[in-house]
């Protein structure tokens, strides 16, 4: 297929939500063969427009044309039929199915089900594109790497000519990742066009052979990726303003110590030893399902820990909990923040109450005005938005909520602060923000913050810790150049001294 | 107790089991594409009556049991057309169906109390029936009792092998899922919910033309109440809901031949026997085991973008 012309022209497109325009006279080419990305900030319009090319949002304006002929999609059926799909963000798998039955859901057949055909077809398809997947399992068995492989398997099974990726690593281990870019490279040479939307500037930038920068739902660049000259310079793009991507820590001296942890066991904990002190952040750095989870739900009270000590504030496990609920102790910042962190449906004030009563209540009354009052100081110093008290916490974006959550747990002045995967999510914007409160913080608190964001990790941590398997593979400073340049081996549990050197933290 | 007392207790079992039987299949099939239907109560009910009403008319029996599913599915109309076109809550739509069925039933079946329909008579299977003991259970039974047992492995069939199955089990558990595969949602809820309806209308024919032969107020006493129960202890799975519908439909003929037989016990307790059993089975089923085959989008209304 020749790549002068283009599979997918999208001219002038349009799209509105009430008086607010998502996408404003958009014009893009998607080419055969070739990886087009999609770069912008969270709210720039990137999944309007990708909507609007899976059929699931119709257009205000303008038109799309395949292969030079203007076509109307009145339903994501009628996209699939001209062969563009798309792997969302969250998964659209049925979770008790297998992953066989999941590939072949509304795929036209006979009135049978033929369960050996089926899986037979898979493996040879997940084969032919290195993707190996047990067809028989169920999707509720498998990782996030899985899951999305088998996201793709489903468009390649509908030999889908277009295939559009919504933030795929966003949910993935650096390994998966690289697996998938390998996936994608590949899909491309066998003449797919490849649209890849994010905003993470470095995977852009190694993976496209074309970049279009949106911003405030217009584009403002469309190049090949040969004539990008900086990372600044496209972050720049993104962005609209300067960007700062390193951070400046001032040391802070360590005080007491607030979290110790030693020869906890339960599985799949392994003699987890560490300790975070005030003033330091220790960077808990680990691929997900290593036993990060398990660790810091035993530190924040929702998980009883097996054998070994657990010391918060000097004081062990059970005493701490049973004792001290709400005083200013111990915050928990967690990875879920619209299902754990807070609730969709009540106020922000409402959920600014949730973990903190202390000063807003009297008796069994809850002091709403103080509270509303108080809130209203916050939402201004963290610059949340809407700046509004009354609005439910759905209506917040990503980082806006994440903003409201810990500009929640830091007004209690908490001691020890557990921050799982603060800026998942968030873009550029938000992630300097979340970063500075966070190293602002650090001066009364010490902090444990547990990330799959490498460059994360190094930018805040004074000490870094590498999980694998179930146990703290090694502790260290973040200054040591040596053991931070192993820890891609360590993560992978690939280091020789992993047994002989269980850090006495 | 010797064989004489137990094999008519056991084959009671069966007849009284039927009607929970159908309508428990019914309603897998309904929440399997994501609908909770509480209205299979007020669905049996109507279905009663109209094959009740089918039978004196016509003198056909089988055109009376076709009539009453019929009735159950266009009762179950209301239940989709609430909740799939209008969004409504489904356990208030659920609900209210009940309720207007036992008044519709009630307020058209007054005149009709005490009075008799032909239905439908013991049909002994050539061969088997002869069987010592599982002969004259199984196999002296009225022909709605096998077409009940047929359905069986039919909606278990249909919901596993069947291309259109797996397309309603998706609806269920990820309507988003399905509805990005292409698959239209609303239309397998349209099905689950009127071959649900359809299935709770034939339990309630049973009930009119088998199990009784003549109408009276209430005829359905709650059983439509226990298959909504079953269908949770069945773990949404039709070979369960067979166990759970004679299980069921042999404490309703044991608590009758006990009070036949006169006991100390006073009747009332007897009578709540089948409903408290249901109390209990929910607990220990909701309890014991974690991982059912529950639809995960159960009672969640779907709403196709513009």
């Amino acid at each position: 297929m020749s790549h002068d012309h283009p599979l997918i022209r999208l001219e002038g497109l349009t799209k509105k939500f009430g008086p607010l325009y998502a996408n404003r006279d958009i014009t893009l080419d998607i080419r055969a063969g070739r990886i087009k990305s999609l770069l912008g900030e969270n709210g720039a319009g990137k999944s309007t427009l990708m909507g609007m090319l899976a059929g699931r949002l119709r257009p205000d304006g303008g038109r799309i044309l395949i292969e030079g002929r203007p076509r109307h999609f009145s339903s994501a059926r009628d996209a699939i039929s001209e062969g563009i799909g798309m792997v969302y963000q969250h998964f659209m798998l049925v979770d008790a199915m297998t992953v066989a039955e999941n590939i072949f859901l509304g795929h036209p057949g006979g009135i049978l089900l033929q369960q050996d055909a089926m899986e037979r077809q898979v493996e040879a398809l997940a084969r032919q594109v290195r993707l190996e997947i047990d067809p028989r399992a169920r999707i509720a068995d498998l990782s996030m790497g899985e899951k999305q492989r088998v996201e793709i398997l489903k468009l390649l099974f509908r030999r889908n000519r277009v295939l559009i990726f919504d933030e795929p690593t966003a949910v993935l281990t650096p390994q998966e990742s690289k697996q998938l870019f390998e996936a994608l490279r590949e899909m491309a040479r066998q003449d797919k066009a490849i649209v890849f939307i994010s905003h993470k500037l470095d995977e852009v930038l190694d993976l496209s052979d074309e970049i279009a920068v949106l911003r405030k739902g217009e584009v403002v660049a469309d190049m090949t990726a040969d004539r990008v000259q900086t990372k600044e310079a496209l972050a720049r793009l993104m962005v609209g303003r300067e960007v700062i991507l390193q951070v400046d820590r001032e040391p802070v001296e360590t005080r007491q110590t607030v979290l110790r942890v030693r020869g906890l066991n339960d599985a799949p904990l392994k003699d987890v030893n560490l300790t975070v002190r005030q003033g330091e952040i220790l960077g808990l750095v680990g691929v997900a399902g290593n036993g990060q989870k398990p660790l810091v739900e035993t530190i924040c009270g929702l998980r009883a820990p097996g054998t070994g000590h657990v010391r918060l504030m000097g004081q062990n496990w059970s005493r701490f909990f049973r004792k001290r609920r709400w005083d200013g102790n111990l915050s928990y910042v967690p990875e879920d923040r619209q299902g754990l962190a807070t609730c969709r449906n009540l106020s922000l004030t409402e959920n600014f109450l949730l973990t903190t009563r202390q000063g807003f209540s009297r008796g069994p009354w809850l002091q709403r005005p103080a509270a509303e009052k108080r809130l209203r100081e916050l939402i201004q110093t963290f610059d949340i938005h809407p700046p509004d008290p009354l609005s439910q916490a759905r209506q917040l974006s990503g980082g806006n909520l994440q903003k409201m959550v810990l500009a929640r747990e830091f007004f209690r002045r908490p001691r020890l602060i557990v921050a799982e995967q603060p800026t998942q999510g968030l873009d550029i914007a938000a992630t300097e923000d979340v970063w500075g409160v966070l190293l602002k913080a650090r001066s009364r608190a010490g902090i444990l913050l547990v990330t799959g964001d490498l460059a994360e990790a190094l930018s805040l941590s004074d000490r870094l810790a590498v999980m694998f398997d179930g146990r703290i593979v090694d502790t260290f400073d973040a200054d040591d150049r040596a053991k931070i340049d192993a820890i891609g081996l360590m993560m992978a549990g690939v280091t020789e001294t992993a047994r002989s050197a269980i850090p006495d933290a | 107790m010797n064989a004489e007392l137990i094999i008519p207790l056991l084959a009671a079992a069966i007849q009284s089991g039927t009607p929970i039987l159908y309508a428990t299949l019914g309603e897998i099939l309904t929440e399997k594409a994501g609908v909770l239907n509480l209205g299979v109560e007020g669905m049996m009910i109507t279905g009663a009556l109209a094959a009740f009403v089918t039978a004196q008319v016509t003198g056909h029996p089988a055109l009376a049991f076709l009539m009453a599913g019929l009735v159950g599915a266009v009762v179950g109309g209301i239940h989709a057309l609430v909740c799939l076109w209008f969004l409504g809550n489904q356990v208030v739509s659920g609900l209210a169906l009940t309720i207007f069925g036992l008044g519709l039933a009630d307020y058209l079946g007054t005149p009709l109390i005490g009075q008799t329909a032909p239905g439908f008579d013991k049909l002994a299977l050539p061969l088997v029936h002869g069987i010592p003991v599982l002969g004259p259970i199984v196999f002296q039974q009225d022909i709605l009792v096998y077409t009940a047992i047929i359905m069986v492995p039919l909606v278990w069939f249909f919901l596993e092998k069947c291309r259109w199955g797996l397309n309603l089990r998706a609806v269920g558990e990820h309507p988003e899922a399905a509805a990005a595969a292409g698959i239209n949602v609303l239309r397998y809820r349209w099905i689950g919910i009127l071959g649900g309806g359809c299935l709770a209308g034939f339990g309630g024919a049973y009930l009119s033309l088998a199990y009784t032969h003549l109408w009276t107020s209430n005829l359905t006493g709650g059983r439509g109440w226990i298959a909504v129960a079953l269908v949770i202890f069945a773990f949404w799975r039709p070979g369960r809901a067979l166990l759970g519908a004679y299980l069921f439909g042999g404490v309703m003929a044991f608590q009758l031949r006990l009070q036949a037989v006169g006991t100390h016990l006073p009747s009332s307790l007897l009578l709540m026997l089948p409903y408290f059993l249901t109390v209990l089975v929910l607990v220990f089923s909701s309890w014991k085991s974690r991982q059912t085959d529950a639809p995960a989008a159960l009672g969640v209304n779907f709403e196709p973008n513009d």
